[in-house]
């Protein structure tokens, strides 16, 4: 039998130690370095697993070789900030081999590994693990498998940001055009000033020569006002519709992402990745990638005018540029580090506010009014103290520069004085001079921002870019057999499955379902009741087995397909901002009334929805919560109804409702499942009798399965299960 | 929290409420029994009534009482019992307790940050600990670093490793300069 290997590679020492323990007879199938030393410290350490032995190595000479027929079994061990990977032996200590969070998938996988080779089992390793390593530049990626920061090149960012000005590129180039024109004519007026000086305002000045220069300045003004005009118009007209469309490519992409995706992520930052960094992009767009174009093109224009009219003068306006540069780049790491503080505490000051309007009856039923301003004080003085210390910096930043600019002034006036006086040098050009050297240095003091602006830009684009280059579901896969009309049979086939894969859930499941039948899970809390219900619909995929649905591997279903045919109605239903009517529609758009009013009544809806001001028409709020939970309830199977799926999911339908409303909804339910394939789970047990079948999970597994009467004839889990639950609600009845 | 400055109205506020507790059971402390039977099995006996092997020892409040308030729990992750404070087991039993929890709790103790670079929102840190040097990646520290006291630093990196800095203000000039930068 030839094995699936899981091989990294390892030091030569390593190596050599693998061979004279093992022979080269043997196969070495696992072979993995751990980042903890022992217990405590962190370290190199080798487990090496052969088809014959165990071996635990590292560079000092206590290492371990078991031969496999010793192992008891193995685990992983979840630890705070790490694991353990334990050997338990058949005689003696237990081996143990120690990581850090950082491996616990790997280890994970490697501990179910040893588990299925000690049974005789192909170990069955995946080959490839997510990395947590750059493959370019071997950094650490800041999420495993992950875009890794310093290999982004930021012409390649560039190119595709510049890439949503495509569909404007007749506008994004003139705009790119007008704002070349308008800084060089900003150049020219200092210059026609220089003439008027020397040309006209002499003894012998010509009143002509005035006009013509005048007129050209106006005309000038003009011109440069119109091209002004156009251009920010254009810019904000292309910039703006650029990004548009990046948000609407960031939001579709958002939609289509796996739930694992989610899982990972809170909510509040993918939701700044909406607002933050596309407000970043946004800004850099509109307002600072043409305030830099024209910038640099004025400061290129000006220096080659200034050098073509008097190279030595140049020199003297040059001496205050390094300081200006060095200081601004010395201060902007300073300034960066006070408005990322400045963010965080604004951060928590809008999250506390935020709590304390949102939770405002709970701040009041404990009276905590005046503490929670305490807090809101503490909070509050800490952003006033960063904002002070920023703004300080930013204050000396700019006296210092401004001075050293006025230093150039002291210069020029000086030395082109003294080249006036020699006469080598007209009053006109020392003029033009000196409104270059304000117009130079202006731009040159920005310059060091210019640079973080577009940083903080790009990396903002990333981001973006990080979320749309994340693989979407495989909603669009061209392979996948289309399933127009399902059946309902549904088939558990070995299936495993975990959140984290050093967590397993699920295990061995094996359970087939015929269509239309009803099965009702029943379990503990946390046994995994949900999560297998998550594969039926494909949420999440299996680690091991698989889930057919009849007879095809889930996973080779046309996912439209499967969860279009898939109605869901959980313990929280939610509803979207929008009227009744357009909720009970949301699976099946162009619904028409009749069949909303059809679903409304099916579902025991229609009498409350009739007793609203607006019927139909009312708008639920934010996620519905204007309508009470039996309500909602209510309104959510109407939809399932209307959406009329194949494979119907109950998530708690009934639980937390008053017992009428649960009459009502129960009646609702039985309607609703009828002729289909239903999972039901319910804490409740007894709201389960009308299903055909229960299945029982423990630990993970399938524990027990059979109608209600075979359960308690049994007396096992169910039995007890019921057993506890007849007793407390007994206690409750004779309390009350 | 500082807020027991504010005197007089308060006060029946900071009196000790009356909650009567009756799950679980009581267990008698001083029958408690802590040991390693072989030498690679804990075990947990209450004298007289009951054995578990298997035992997992646990903080309540890992990060503001670390040394008090330590649950054990059995295979099956319910506490059989919970101790307030060191002092009520021998000393034998507080050292076992003392390396189960050397062993569960993985978090290094930053002793000197050799350098952070922050690229983009991400931080990478090449720090000395008590448990080795060590290079992490953390992302968006604001949200990823709690303070845990005035100078008390919890860092969470991208894979859950956790790193602290007992005391900022304890560590040497360039460290926490370092620290300042990103923070």
């Amino acid at each position: 039998m030839t094995l699936s290997a899981f091989i990294e590679d390892v030091p030569s020492g390593i190596a050599g130690k693998v061979r004279a323990s093992a022979g080269s007879e043997e196969q070495v199938l696992i072979q993995v370095a751990t980042d903890m030393a022992g217990r405590a410290s962190f370290g190199k350490r080798f487990l090496v697993v052969t088809d014959q032995r165990l071996l635990v190595l590292d560079s000092a000479t206590d290492d371990v070789d078991i031969p496999l027929t010793q192992i008891e079994r193995v685990r992983s061990d979840a630890l705070i900030g790490g694991g353990c990977l334990e050997v338990e032996l058949r005689d003696g200590a237990p081996v143990r081999v120690y990581y850090s969070n950082s491996l616990t998938p790997k280890f994970a996988e490697v501990a179910e590994g040893i588990g299925l080779l000690i049974q005789g089992e192909d170990p069955n390793l995946p080959l490839e693990l997510d990395r947590t390593h750059c493959a370019q530049c071997s950094r650490l990626l800041p999420e495993k498998g992950g875009i890794c920061p310093g290999c982004i090149r930021k012409r390649d960012t560039l190119k595709r940001l510049l890439s949503y000005m495509t569909p404007y590129k007749a506008r994004a180039l003139l705009l790119v055009g007008l704002t070349l024109v308008t800084a060089l004519i900003e150049l020219v007026p200092p210059y026609i000033a220089k003439h008027i000086i020397d040309d006209v305002l002499t003894e012998n000045g010509d009143l002509g020569l005035l006009y013509l220069y005048v007129g050209l300045l106006f005309g000038l003004a003009v011109i440069r006002w119109i091209g002004n005009v156009v251009r920010r118009w254009l810019n904000t007209w292309v910039g703006f519709r650029a990004m548009a469309d990046l948000r609407a490519d960031l939001f579709r992409s958002m939609q289509f992402l796996p739930l694992r995706f989610y899982d990972k992520r809170k909510v509040g930052s993918l939701i700044s990745r909406m607002n933050n960094d596309s407000d970043q992009v946004e800004g850099y767009l509109i307002f600072d990638a043409p305030f830099v174009l024209s910038n640099a093109t004025m400061i290129v224009g000006i220096l080659a005018l200034l050098f073509y009219m008097n190279w030595q003068l140049t020199l003297y306006v040059l001496l205050p540029v390094p300081p200006i540069l060095i200081g601004s780049s010395l201060i902007w790491n300073r300034l960066q580090g006070y408005w990322r503080r400045w963010s965080a505490r604004w951060a928590r000051l809008s999250t506390h506010l935020n709590e304390s309007i949102g939770g405002i009856r709970v701040v009041k039923a404990f009276a905590q009014e005046t503490r929670e301003g305490e807090r809101f004080d503490r909070r509050n003085h800490a952003l006033r103290d960063v904002s002070v210390s920023a703004e300080r910096s930013w204050l000396v930043f700019f006296m210092v520069t401004n001075f050293f600019m006025s230093f150039g002034a002291f210069f020029v006036w000086y030395f082109g004085g003294v080249q006036i006086l020699d006469g080598q040098l007209k009053l006109g050009e020392l003029m033009a001079f000196i409104s270059y050297l304000w117009m130079l240095y202006q731009p040159l003091k920005w310059f060091g921002d210019f640079y973080s602006f577009m940083v903080r830009a790009f990396a903002g684009a990333e981001r973006i870019f990080e979320v749309i280059d994340a693989r979407s579901e495989p909603f669009e896969d061209p392979r996948a057999t289309p399933i127009p009309h399902i059946r309902g049979h549904v088939h558990f086939r070995g299936a495993a499955f975990g959140y984290d894969p050093g967590k397993i859930v699920l295990r061995d499941i094996d359970l087939e379902v015929q269509p239309g039948e009803m099965i009702g899970l029943v379990g503990r809390s946390g046994v995994g009741k949900s999560t297998l219900i998550n594969l039926i619909t494909r949420f999440y995929d299996t680690s091991r087995g698989s889930v057919e649905i009849d007879g095809i591997d889930i996973q080779s279903l046309r996912l439209e397909d499967l969860r279009s045919q898939i109605g869901l109605v959980a313990q929280q239903s939610f509803l979207f901002n929008g009227t009744i009517a357009e909720n009970i529609a949301y699976g099946k758009s162009n619904a028409s009334f009749e069949e909303i009013l059809r679903a409304a009544r099916a579902a025991n809806a229609h009498e409350f929805i009739i007793g609203k001001n607006d019927g139909y028409d009312m708008v639920v709020g934010e996620q519905g919560n204007k309508l009470s939970g039996g309500e909602k309830q209510r309104i959510a199977i109407a939809r399932a109804i209307l959406h009329d799926p194949k494979i119907l999911i109950l998530d708690e339908a009934t639980s937390s409702l008053d017992t009428l409303t649960e009459k009502k909804i129960q009646e609702a339910i039985t309607r609703l499942v009828a002729g289909r394939t239903t999972f039901a789970i319910a804490h409740r047990l007894s709201t389960l009798r009308s299903a055909d079948r229960l299945v029982v999970l423990e630990a993970g597994k399938i524990a027990e399965v059979g109608t209600h009467e075979e359960l308690m004839a049994r007396e096992g889990i169910f039995y007890q299960l019921v057993q506890t639950q007849q007793a407390t609600s007994a206690v409750m009845a004779t309390e009350h | 929290m500082g807020s027991d400055n504010t005197q007089g109205e308060t006060k029946s506020l900071n009196a000790i409420t009356p909650i009567t507790v009756t799950h679980p059971e009581r267990v008698d402390i001083d029958a408690l029994r802590l040991f390693r039977e072989p030498a690679w099995v804990l075990r947990l006996t209450i004298e007289g009534d009951r054995s578990y092997t298997r035992i997992k020892i646990v903080r309540a409040a890992p990060l503001s009482h670390p040394d008090q308030y330590i649950s054990f729990l059995d295979a099956k992750d319910e506490e059989i019992c919970m101790i307030d404070s060191m002092d009520q087991v021998d000393e034998p039993a507080r050292a076992l307790i003392r390396e189960e929890l050397d062993r569960r709790y993985l978090t290094a103790l930053i002793r000197h940050v050799t350098s952070i670079r922050n690229e983009f929102g991400t931080s990478y840190w090449d720090v000395e600990t008590n448990r080795g040097q060590r290079e992490f990646v953390v992302q968006n520290v604001a949200e990823n670093a709690q303070w845990l006291g005035d100078h008390r630093l919890l860092i969470v990196d991208v894979d859950g490793n956790r790193f602290e800095i007992a005391d900022l203000t304890a560590l040497d000039k360039r460290s926490q300069a370092a620290v300042e930068q990103v923070l």
